[in-house]
Order: C-alpha cells, then sequence, then structure tokens
C-alpha cells in the first residue's frame, strides 16, 4: 500500500529562503522531484520550496522542488487521480520512521540464465525474503487489463454482429435492386456466370470502398479518443490504435460479407426468369 | 385494412424482413446493454455504499478507505465527539489490517476488521454468533473454505510477521463463531471479524486508540453534507466522505465506462434507425406503382403514410422485444466479465437493469422506427399519380 506524504506550500518562489529562519548555518535542504499533476495543480515550479510530513498537520521538513517528472504511459496509473513525489531513499525512511527498512528492491541481472540462479539465491536464503521475476509480478498486476480487454472483446463481438447484419442488409438491397438490369443482361442473351460475376464484383467493390472510408473515419475516431481522454487522466498513454491487423480484419470480414451477400442474391435473381424479374 | 396491408408488405419478403428484425434486435441489446451500464454502475455503487445505513465515511487526510495503511489516532476521543454530534445516530469504528491464520508451517493471510458488534456496518452475519466476546472472530466463507476450519475452532492468528527472522506477532487463539457476508470486499477474499479492541491489542502499540475509518449514520431528516462539513472542520486530520462525494470519485475514476457507454448507445440507436429507414424506403421504391395505384383509386395520402410508418414501427418494435431478452442475456455475461475485476466486492454490479431508464431507451428506439418510417412514407405520399403510372406502366 502507498505511503500518504503531505506537502504544504512555503514558499511559492524559488530560491529565497526557507520556510522557518534558523540561528546556526543550516544545511541545504534535501530535493525531491515532483510530477506534472501535482505541479500543475498546486502551482509548483522546479526551485520553490515546500514542506513535506508523513501526517497531516504534522512537523515536516522543507524540501526543494529538484525536478518535474512526467508520467510513463503506465496503463494502472490511468484511474488513479493521485500525485507521484520522489525522495532520496533516506530521507523518506527518516521521515515515514521507517528505520533501516524498504518496501522491495529491483534487481538488474545479466542474462536470463542470471535471473533464475538470482531467484534461486534469494528464495534459498534463511532470511524471509522472497524474489519473483518482473515478468510474473507483471501477469499478477495486469489482471485488470485483461479483464478490460475481454470486456472490449465481447462488446466488439457484439458490435460487429450488428454492422455485419447493417452491411448485409444493405447488400442485398443493393442486389435486389437491379432487377431489372438483370432481365435485361438475360434477355440480351448474357449468361449467368456473367451476370453474378458482374454483381459480386460491383458488391466488392462497394464493400472495398466502404471499408477504406470507414478506415479513414475510424482513424480519426482514435485521434479524436486519444485527444480527449488524454487530456481527461493527463497522460501518454494511447487509448486507441488502428493496427494493420484491425484494418485486415475490417476490411475482410466487409469483403466476404460483401461478396457473400451479392453472390447469393445475384444467384437468386439469375435463377429467376427474365420476365418475372420484369414483374410479368 | 392497414395493418393488414402494412403486414403483406413485410411478409412479401421475409428473409428480408427477419434479417432487419433481427438487425435492430442486436441494436437494442446493445442499446439496453449500454443504458444498464451507465446507468447501473451509478445506483449499484449508491446502493453498495448505503448497503447498511452509514451516509459518510471518515477516513486519515487525504486517503479513501483502506486506500493506505494509514490510521486516525486517538480513535477513543474523535468517536465520542462524532457520537455526541445531534444529527449522528451511530458512529462504526473499524480498523483494517492484515492478519496471518497459523497452521503448522503454513499461513493463510486474511484481511481483518476490527469492530464494534453493536453498530457494525461491514457485514451481514449468515450463520452462527457475532463476535460479542474479546477473543471471538467471524469470517467468510472463502476464509473457512481455504483454512479448512469450521464454527467452534479455535485460530491461532497473528497480526504482524517479521520477514526477517520468519517470526510472527501479536499472536492470539481466537474461537471462529460465525460466518459472515461482508461486503465492501473481494467476493474471494478472505475476510475476518473481530472486537476492535482485540484488534487493536493485536496491532501492538502503533495500533493503540487508531482506527482506520468511522463510518457515520445520519438521523433521518438530518443532512448528512452538513455533518460531513462539521466532521472535517472539528477533526483537522481526517477526511469526510459522503455518499455523493465517493459516488463523484468514483465516477471520475470509472467515467471511462459511462462515456464508452453513451457513445456505443448512440452509435446502435443511429444504426437501429438506418437500417429501418433503408429497408422500408427500398420497400416503397419497389412498389411505387402499388402505392400509385392506390392513391389513383382514392385512398387517401394519410393512408399511405400510416400504412408505411405501421411497417416500420412492427419492425422496430418486434426487433426491440427481441432486443430486450438478447439484451439482458448478453448483459449478464458482461457483468460476469467485468466480476472479475480484481478487488471488485460480489456485491457491485457493473450491469443493472433500472426499468425507467431500461423503458426510456427502448422507447427511443421505437420512436426511431416511427421517425424512419416518416421519410419513405412521405415520398410515397407525395408522388405525382398520373407520371407515376404511366412511368411504371412502360417499365
Amino acid at each position: 500500500m502507498p505511503l500518504p506524504l503531505f506537502l504544504a506550500l512555503a514558499l511559492a518562489q524559488g530560491g529565497e529562503g526557507p520556510a522557518t529562519p534558523r540561528p546556526a548555518a543550516p544545511a541545504p535542504p534535501r530535493t525531491i522531484s515532483i510530477d506534472e499533476r501535482l505541479a500543475a495543480n498546486a502551482g509548483l515550479r522546479v526551485g520553490d520550496r515546500v514542506v513535506i510530513s508523513a501526517a497531516a498537520g504534522g512537523a515536516g521538513d522543507t524540501v526543494v522542488i529538484a525536478a518535474v517528472t512526467r508520467r510513463g504511459a503506465d496503463p494502472s496509473d490511468v484511474a488513479r487521480d493521485e500525485y507521484r513525489v520522489r525522495l532520496h531513499l533516506d530521507h523518506l525512511q527518516a521521515l515515514t520512521g521507517y528505520g533501516d527498512r524498504v518496501d522491495r528492491f529491483a534487481v538488474a541481472t545479466r542474462g536470463p540464465g542470471a535471473a533464475d540462479r538470482t531467484l534461486r539465491a534469494v528464495n534459498d536464503v534463511a532470511f524471509g525474503f522472497r524474489a519473483h521475476r518482473s515478468a510474473d509480478v507483471a501477469v499478477g498486476t495486469s489482471r485488470t487489463f485483461q479483464v478490460v480487454r475481454r470486456f472490449h472483446r465481447a462488446i466488439g463481438v457484439i458490435t460487429i454482429v450488428a454492422s455485419a447484419i447493417f452491411l448485409l442488409c444493405i447488400l442485398l438491397l443493393k442486389v435486389e435492386e437491379r432487377r431489372r438490369d438483370v432481365a435485361a443482361l438475360r434477355l440480351m442473351g448474357i449468361s449467368r456466370a456473367s451476370v453474378v460475376t458482374s454483381i459480386v464484383i460491383e458488391a466488392a467493390l462497394v464493400a472495398l470502398l466502404g471499408s477504406v472510408l470507414g478506415t479513414a473515419v475510424g482513424y480519426a475516431g482514435t485521434l479524436v479518443i486519444n485527444w480527449h481522454y488524454q487530456g481527461v487522466y493527463r497522460t501518454p498513454l494511447t487509448f486507441a490504435l488502428v493496427t494493420p491487423g484491425i484494418v485486415a480484419f475490417a476490411v475482410g470480414l466487409s469483403l466476404a460479407l460483401g461478396v457473400g451477400a451479392g453472390f447469393a442474391a445475384a444467384v437468386r435473381l439469375v435463377r429467376t426468369p427474365p420476365l418475372a424479374l420484369f414483374g410479368r | 385494412m392497414r395493418f393488414a396491408l402494412a403486414s403483406a408488405a413485410l411478409r412479401r419478403h421475409a428473409a428480408r424482413t427477419l434479417l432487419a428484425v433481427f438487425g435492430v434486435a442486436v441494436s437494442a441489446a446493445l442499446l439496453l446493454d449500454m443504458v444498464m451500464l451507465a446507468t447501473g454502475m451509478r445506483e449499484s455503487f449508491r446502493e453498495f455504499l448505503l448497503v447498511s445505513g452509514f451516509q459518510v465515511r471518515v477516513t486519515p487526510k487525504g486517503t479513501l478507505p483502506f486506500d493506505s495503511e494509514a490510521t486516525i489516532e486517538h480513535a477513543g476521543a474523535v468517536l465520542a465527539a462524532l457520537r455526541a454530534h445531534p444529527d449522528v445516530e451511530a458512529v462504526s469504528p473499524i480498523l483494517g489490517a492484515q492478519v496471518h491464520t497459523l497452521r503448522g508451517a503454513h499461513a493463510l493471510t486474511a484481511f481483518a476488521v476490527g469492530i464494534d458488534p453493536a453498530v457494525q456496518g461491514d457485514y451481514k452475519l449468515l450463520r452462527g454468533a457475532d463476535v460479542r466476546a474479546p477473543e471471538r472472530i467471524v469470517a467468510n466463507e472463502p476464509y473457512f473454505q481455504r483454512t479448512g476450519r469450521q464454527l467452534g475452532d479455535t485460530v491461532d492468528v497473528a497480526a504482524g510477521f517479521d520477514p526477517q527472522f520468519r517470526s510472527y506477532a501479536g499472536r492470539r487463539a481466537l474461537v471462529l463463531v460465525g460466518v459472515g457476508q461482508f461486503y465492501y470486499t473481494a467476493a474471494d477474499q478472505p475476510v475476518v471479524a473481530v472486537p476492535l479492541a482485540t484488534l487493536q491489542q493485536m496491532g501492538g502499540p502503533s495500533r493503540a486508540d487508531r482506527v482506520s475509518l468511522f463510518m457515520v449514520k445520519v438521523r433521518d431528516g438530518a443532512r448528512s453534507e452538513r455533518v460531513r462539513r462539521w466532521i472535517e472542520a472539528t477533526f483537522p486530520k481526517v477526511t469526510a466522505i459522503s455518499t455523493e462525494t465517493a459516488m463523484q470519485q468514483v465516477e471520475e475514476r470509472l467515467g471511462y465506462f459511462r462515456q464508452l457507454a453513451f457513445i456505443l448507445g448512440a452509435i446502435s440507436l443511429v444504426v437501429g434507425f438506418l437500417l429501418v429507414t433503408t429497408l422500408v424506403t427500398v420497400s416503397v421504391n419497389e412498389r411505387i406503382g402499388e402505392i400509385a395505384v392506390m392513391r389513383a383509386i382514392g385512398v387517401s395520402r394519410a393512408h399511405v403514410v400510416h400504412q408505411i410508418v405501421l411497417e416500420a414501427v412492427a419492425l422496430t418494435v418486434v426487433g426491440t422485444a427481441l432486443g430486450l431478452g438478447l439484451g439482458l442475456v448478453t448483459a449478464r455475461y458482461l457483468n460476469a466479465i467485468l466480476s472479475d475485476f480484481p478487488g471488485l466486492p460480489a456485491e457491485f454490479d457493473f450491469f443493472l437493469f433500472q426499468p425507467a431508464a431500461a423503458w426510456r431507451s427502448l422507447g427511443l428506439l421505437v420512436v426511431s422506427g416511427i421517425l424512419a418510417g416518416v421519410y419513405p412514407s412521405w415520398r410515397a405520399a407525395s408522388l405525382p399519380i398520373a407520371t407515376t403510372l404511366r412511368r411504371e406502366a412502360v417499365a
């Protein structure tokens, strides 16, 4: 669980004296870094002095803001409307009374073999530490996003079914509108195969053009979505993405539906006697 | 007569009509699901917060309930002051902590709440007795399943663990006296409740006279917002959160789902509208000669408009009725997916059927169906009769 820290603005002007004058030559104040969100909301800048304490209203330390950091594109941060303050380890330990303790160590190893050896070495020692692979930790903490992904997939399937039915209806109707053209072509002696082929090509072209237009609209949609949510959550995270795979799937599905619907309707039309198509 | 003609027109192309009805049904299902998501989440959270009737939560300054390990000091004094307020009916103090149930070399880590059994609002007792004595403990089903213990068993529980020396601190022998259903914890999380004083003693000096949270029940007729403001003004080291504030915070965190619901709901409405408009327009185009004949033999414009609008309404109503059932089934499936969110309480639902909201949205779809019939019917009723008849006859 995160430790709550409390910041109080002592002086908003950088480079001026500490909040409380001290009789002896004071040690230079420690430095901290804050994130952009806190800097923007509290109107803080590099060089400002603030007081930080472990408890609300408690005596704290005057520190200097040495840096303003930008958050990484971490999905787990998106919905958490919280601030990030980074202190030197010994400073935080002293401030919170944590003593010579840390919550965890991050260990960089040389290659996958070294990672396994390090895991075994740490987990086999007599003292009660437990080492985990970063990848395993990531799997454990990414459950939220797996749930969101499954939800998006399910919603995606429903919308695909709805749009597929819509597409199928439109294409069937479009072919049905050609009843008289087909009758005329058949009466002129054009073969059934030629009529079916021409209708299928027409349906495929309509589906392809619609897909291209849909891809352009979808791409514009991702720009709007990213612009909106990046502003709302103040994160560089990409929320919506049009990938070649998605485009291929959408165009492929559209073409398959177009060709299928065009073929089915065309076969039905060419099997109907031309005069019947004319309504005679 | 009009109904018969509309019905005949729809039955003439049965496959096309069925496809359109199915399309409207899927659109209606999606619309219903999105309305259930947008309104249900809010209502479900409100019910969830008010399940035990406490309207205000008091937490350490700047934190949400159990969001951190921070605690409120001088809990006894704060409790007495809160209970003395004339608008306050009851106050439930709660201390949250991790506890370890020891069995040989193994230990099960569970979340423990230290409560006052007389006013607690964290769980409902399903079986057995409550924690009326210091060495008693109530646990939920996952705790019993994972420990293999039963009611009446004595368990060895520790409040702290030193990983360097692998030793447990704050150990107590507690008797399992009841099975509870905890409202605010994850469905599969083992949770226990013990008397507040017992958990404070087990936690040692760092937990003495401290709590993680107070839940405050305001008297009928009193305003919870006024009590909330009084608490924050009186106790500068705490944050008081009313139900409305908590809902606002959760909505900010889950705003994404509401926006997604709004966008997809709007899209499904437009798709349903376009589908019916297209179908009825094409159907009218195919029957232009027939409509011209009807007009020529004296059938009124209103009759033609009525008949075509009826076709659109029939498609929409049947599709919407099917969509209602389909939407309820898919909502259940989608809710099951989102229920897997880590840490989500079992009581919380993302999709909740709110009759008023559901009928409103489905009514909107039916209205869109009526509107979908207006353009083609207006076009059909405005046909120049003689010209159309001549053109159709030549064709």
